[in-house]
């Protein structure tokens, strides 16, 4: 700013009467009183306000922003967008792109190629755009030292950007790193400023970096610029995307508004750097939590309404009426209200009340409300800890479990957020389009020397052939369309059929005919699948739980080959009790269905069909397989479930073949508090299943292949670094001679990548088997995408399969197609899946056991699939 | 000044709180004082009042001004609507507006605001544009209420550490007198009054030294006839536009749509639940009895004396559920949001299923008892 622009309005940091008042007070005065007032058992704060945030006109400010500055660490970057920050660095935020991850350089045989060869070629475009800079283009990193040492972050750029004639209007600054888009003329710049109490300050702009357009500081860089774009867009941030508030869908039936939005990312893919850009839905509630809690009360009355209320509400997101931030309902204080009150930074106390009206005019009409609690994970400004929200004040955004299972809603909801492929193409090139008109966002790019390619990336796939499903020495292909087998499987003998010798029916009076019908459907369809079934001792319960316990503990026997349950709702404690009783204390395979399920006679015989083969399954049968054309081979799936609500606890489903057919399984779980790292147990699970394996096949296998899902953004770096060395440890505990070949694979579903076939003119979703393993791949991993299974409506997500550690020296091909093979069998569906079948198994274990069981199940049952 | 004396007030001179917030403070209770309707702060800065005024909910227009267009931008974001202003629209309608440009020129999108605010502002005026500033902001703005705060030099001594002024950009700081002489002659000039006070007392025995800002809040004394306006040649727009948020409201047919709309659906939703859980109740599963046991929360006791009323009941025919729109209208919020029947009508028609004569809200539950 010149002396001549200054001179008529009221400059940023201007003179104040405060400047009597010295730094160390003041700073000593804005940090919470340490100790605790004893009628508060835990410090609360109010979210901070945005009013309180560096906003005074005086010398304070730059002290008042380092200490509630939201992200201290950020950066600034110019033209506007001053209000954003980078605040990526220093480790604060997690890397959720795995950056930085090679693991495709330790892996000599996929050096020179990661690609496969067979199948058909595809025509196929994605949500890839290229984002192009100039030739010769890169970053420019600085440090910038203040001397005397400034400490305030905004004082700091201030006084640095007094010189903008010298650095340019364009620059990104986090308080000591400065990137350019241009080189100074000198490696080291000194200038000098002057504090508005008259200090003179020495600064030294020290050239320490050139940075690439590859190097992943750069790709940071480009994604905070990507985000900033977003924002001057004027689309709102919630949470990780942005969204347009300005054309919601309103779905009043369920008091549900979708917003559309955009998932970005800009990384570099195989041969360019590309944005990766999709469009996101949030669903947010046009109610309070305090409607909710009304409505709540109304349906459950007051005796439940408590509990309930801690059910529905706590793990769900809120926004609030008064700033733009989001919080977790981690608790609720019930002896709470907004009478209550809490203590200042000042130290002084304050109703939630009068703060309120004194912050923001906002007058809050019921006093007896409770107080929702937020632990607040990271440091936010002065604010750590819990943090007090009033019901009436929060927004609830997301979906809750309840919703999720309310086929009504999510029917309502999927017409508006199942966007088909054309349609999703559309809507992101809106986006596209934004950007290309908006002129600041323009403007902003071309300071930077970037531009986009407003066209997505085209390129060829490939679609790998059907797999033949092999079932009692019957061949079957399936319509590769619709990716399923039900029809041609129908009536034909399963692999392995158990014997239903000894079995129990449970049941409700009201639900006697329903069992009847089921038992006649059943001996029905059993004979052509050679399952041989008796007559089940019939049981007659009352519908309630210690009913249902008491006849389980009398009648079952170790003889009892599986227990079949029909219950009258979806009562969870019931299901609970059930599966916790017969997968620990008795272990014998059971058979819960709802009795609704079974009421309709125009479907009672699929229904009884697909019964019949998951009891099959539980009992340890087999149903069909493909052709796997490796010997002495293991599979292991992973994956993990981390309870949100009850919290503390994460468990790991292990699921390891034990056949050359990879029909059958072993399955174990590990079930851990939090901090305990989950890979002690799964290491002693890959020891059980290579001792279970040597039983079956009186050998060790010389290749395991491990497929681990349920890895989170950024967890990649853990996995390659320490758990794939523990697999490898623990093979070697097995024996000093045995060395089999490794292959650990981690599956991603939740993917940002989109691939659309280009058929007759139109996009459509790619085939089943379509394998993408160039273009949208990492050059620094031997990655590749397959779309394995179909979808009605909506786009397919392909999955990610990501190869860390290889020592098969098999080709990728030979990986892929394995990989592929493994999707069709997982006997709960008889037709292709997302996920390789032992990733679902090891899901569908982790699952009951989290939500149902809460410890390990009884290992007599690990041999067979009881949990499906 | 004598050293020990100095030191003393170091001690001494501690504001609580600080002297900003006692100043936007002083701003907020003049705005509940007298419930203007356009604000104006010039020389907004980091909008830092205009974040505070925006929760005022008598404010419908807010308008800042500074000369420096990167300060604003900074935090300018914080300016606009957040999410929950588009779940829940509010009564008021609120436009935000930034403009870049100099308190010494006449820009018409300054024409018609009830008050405005010129804190800490003049001091940093040179000669010419301090020359014109009565004439922009008095003469041509007009508004009912113009503050205006500055530094009191008087109170200087008080203060560790200032050499001169406050602030190296300061072009001048007035004593009491000074101000008072220069706002009574423009009070004068322009034909409003002036009172003189404001914050930062001074310490005990120091009275003399007035307080540490000095605030002068000027009141037209006549009401603005219009013609001055007109009779004027029009201005050109000079102000450049940096930043604009129109919050959603009620006031806009479209959000009002929506909000009856989902208020209606919501509303007959809960009296078709209760309908449906009271058939249930006779039916013989004992879970579903005491799941629904009365509560006791006004909601319901509300629906309880309502249908008592005749042609407000609703009722089961077939598959499908009929619920009153007289009934519906009769909830607070539906009642509060529509005003009269007629218009509940008309932002409903064609948006929500109603039956053949159009007196009620109609459900199909045919499918529903399928899945639930």
């Amino acid at each position: 700013m010149t002396g001549r622009a200054r001179a008529r309005g009221r400059p940023p940091r201007q003179g104040s009467a405060l400047l009597a008042v010295g730094d160390a007070p003041l700073r000593g005065r804005r940090q919470p009183p340490q100790p605790l007032q004893p009628p508060q058992p835990q410090q609360l704060h109010v979210p901070p306000p945005q009013s309180e945030e560096p906003g005074g006109h005086g010398r304070l400010r730059g002290f008042e922003s380092i200490l509630q500055e939201r992200r201290p660490e950020g950066l600034q970057v110019s033209s506007g967008l001053q209000d954003l920050s980078l605040r990526d660095r220093g480790g604060r935020r997690r890397d959720f792109h795995d950056l930085g991850v090679n693991t495709r350089q330790a892996m000599v045989h996929v050096q020179e190629s990661k690609t496969g060869f067979s199948g058909r070629m595809i025509k196929l475009t994605t949500n890839h755009f290229r984002l192009t800079s100039r030739p010769q283009w890169a970053l420019y990193q600085y440090h910038v030292g203040y001397s005397p040492e400034m400490e305030a972050r905004r004082l700091r750029s201030a006084l640095l950007f007094q010189h903008e004639e010298h650095i340019g209007k364009t620059h990104a600054f986090d308080g000591s790193i400065l990137f350019l888009p241009k080189k100074l003329e000198n490696k080291v710049t000194e200038l000098f400023s002057r504090t508005r109490n008259g200090e003179d300050v020495k600064i030294t702009v020290t050239l320490t970096n050139e940075l690439p357009p590859t190097s992943p500081t750069c790709l940071q860089f480009y994604n905070i610029i990507f985000r900033r774009l977003l924002k001057m867009l004027n689309l709102q941030q919630i949470g990780r995307n942005y969204y347009n508030p300005s054309d919601p869908v309103s779905i009043p039936n369920h008091r549900l508004m979708v917003w559309l939005g955009f998932t970005s990312s800009i990384l570099q893919y195989e041969e360019n750097i590309m944005l990766c850009a999709d469009v996101s839905h949030k669903v947010l509630r046009g109610e309070t939590v305090l409607d909710t809690m009304h409505s709540l009360h109304s349906q459950v009355g007051e005796e439940r309404f408590r509990d309930t209320c801690a059910k529905e509400l706590i793990g769900l997101i809120v926004l609030t009426k008064y700033n733009n931030r989001t919080y977790r309902i981690d608790d609720i204080d019930w002896d709470n209200n907004p009478k209550g009150t809490f203590r200042k930074s000042d130290g002084s106390e304050m109703s939630f009340v009068e703060y309120y009206k004194k912050q923001y005019n906002i007058e809050i009409s019921d006093w007896m409300q409770p107080v929702l609690i937020s632990q607040m994970k990271r440091k936010r400004g002065n604010i750590q800890g819990p943090v007090a929200l009033i019901p009436e004040l929060c927004s609830l955004t997301g979906l809750t479990d309840k919703m999720r299972n309310d086929f009504n809603m999510m029917k309502d909801l999927a017409i508006h957020t199942r966007l088909p492929p054309e349609q999703r193409q559309r809507e992101i090139g809106r986006l596209l389009n934004y950007i290309q008109k908006d002129d600041n966002v323009q403007k902003e790019l071309r300071n930077w020397g970037l531009s986009f390619d407003y066209k997505s990336v085209s390129f060829t796939g490939r679609v790998v052939q059907g797999e033949k499903i092999f079932q009692s020495g019957n061949m079957f292909d399936y319509n590769p369309q619709f990716a399923d087998w039900t029809k041609e499987t129908r009536g034909v003998p399963l692999i392995r059929a158990v014997p239903v010798d000894n079995w129990l029916l449970i049941y409700t009076r009201r639900n006697y005919d329903v069992a009847n019908t089921l038992l006649q459907s059943l001996f029905k369809v059993t004979p052509s699948m050679g399952i041989r079934m008796n007559k089940p001792n019939m049981i007659e319960v009352d519908d309630r739980t210690e009913a249902y316990l008491r006849v389980l503990q009398q009648r079952v026997t170790p003889d009892t080959n599986i227990v079949f349950c029909i219950l009258s709702s979806s009562r969870k404690d019931k299901y609970d009790a059930i599966k916790k009783y017969l997968c620990t204390d008795c272990p014998i395979p059971s058979q819960c269905v709802l009795a609704r399920t079974l009421s309709k006679p125009q479907t009672i015989m699929t229904v009884a069909t697909k019964i019949a083969l998951q009891m099959n399954c539980k009992m340890g049968g087999e149903l069909w397989s493909v052709e796997i054309p490796l010997k002495q081979v293991m599979i292991v799936g992973i994956d993990c479930y981390h309870d949100t609500v009850s919290g503390k606890q994460s468990i790991a489903g292990f699921v390891a073949s034990l056949n050359q057919t990879v029909t059958r399984w072993f399955s174990r779980c590990v079930v851990q508090s939090r901090g305990q790292e989950l890979v002690d147990g799964i290491k002693a699970c890959l020891q059980t299943a290579l001792r279970n394996w040597s039983k079956w096949n009186k050998c060790l296998p010389s290749r395991i292949f491990v497929y681990r899902d349920g890895v989170g953004d950024g967890q990649l770096n853990t996995l390659v670094n320490y758990e794939v060395p523990q697999f490898l440890d623990c093979l070697k505990s097995i024996g000093t001679d045995y060395s089999p070949r490794l292959t650990v694979i981690v599956v991603k579903k939740r993917v940002g990548a989109r691939f659309f076939a280009e058929i007759g003119g139109g996009l459509r979703n790619p085939p089943p088997g379509t394998v993408v393993d160039t273009v949208v791949t990492r050059p620094e991993w031997y990655d590749f995408f397959i779309v394995s299974q179909t979808v009605k409506n909506g786009c397919v997500a392909p999955t990610h399969y990501n190869v860390i550690y290889d020592t098969s020296q098999l080709k990728p091909d030979h990986v892929q197609r394995l990989t592929y093979k493994l999707c069709h069998m997982y006997y709960n569906w008889s037709g292709i899946i997302r996920v390789p079948a032992p990733c679902q198994y090891a899901h569908k274990l982790a699952f009951l056991v989290g939500q149902s069981i809460h410890r390990e199940p009884n290992l007599m049952l690990s041999d067979r699939l009881y949990y499906l | 000044m004598d050293k020990n004396f100095q030191e003393e007030f170091t001690q001494i001179i501690k504001f609580k709180p600080p002297l900003y917030k006692q100043r936007h403070q002083f701003v907020k209770d003049l705005v509940e004082k007298y419930k203007p309707k356009k604000v104006a702060d010039l020389g907004c800065a980091d909008c830092s009042l205009l974040r505070m005024l925006k929760f005022c909910s008598c404010i419908e227009v807010l308008a800042g001004l500074d000369i420096c267009a990167s300060v604003m931008k900074e935090k300018m974001h914080t300016l606009s609507p957040l999410p929950v202003d588009y779940l829940q629209p509010s009564e008021r309608s609120l436009t935000v507006t930034l403009h870049h440009g100099s308190v010494a020129q006449k820009d018409p999108c300054m024409l018609g605001f009830d008050l405005v605010t010129c804190i800490e502002l003049i001091e940093h005026l040179e000669e010419p544009e301090l020359k014109k500033f009565p004439e922009v902001v008095f003469g041509f703005m007009a508004p009912s209420i113009v503050v205006i705060s500055t530094p009191n030099s008087e109170f200087n001594p008080l203060l560790p550490g200032v050499m001169l002024y406050r602030h190296p950009d300061h072009k001048f700081e007035w004593n009491q007198a000074q101000f008072q002489s220069w706002a009574l002659e423009t009070a004068r000039c322009y034909d409003y009054s002036v009172e003189f006070t404001g914050v930062g007392q001074p310490p005990t025995g120091m009275e003399k030294a007035g307080f540490c800002t000095q605030i002068g809040v000027f009141v037209r004394k006549y009401p603005q006839t219009g013609e001055s306006v007109q009779s004027e040649k029009p201005t050109e727009a000079v102000y450049k536009t940096v930043f604009k948020a129109v919050y959603p409201s009620l006031k806009d047919e479209k959000y009002l749509q929506n909000a009856v709309i989902s208020e209606v659906i919501f509303t007959a939703q809960i009296i078709k639940h209760r309908l449906m859980s009271k058939h249930e109740e006779y039916g013989d599963d004992p879970e579903r009895k005491s799941k629904f046991q009365p509560s006791m929360d006004c909601f319901s006791d509300y629906l309880g004396k309502l249908v008592v009323e005749k042609n407000m009941e609703p009722f089961v025919s077939g598959n499908e559920i009929y619920i009153p729109l007289a009934t519906i209208f009769s909830f607070p919020k539906v009642n509060r949001l529509c005003g009269t029947f007629e218009k509940l009508r008309k932002l409903i028609a064609g948006k929500v299923t109603l039956s053949s004569d159009g007196s009620a809200v109609m459900f199909n539950i045919e499918h529903e008892n399928e899945e639930n």
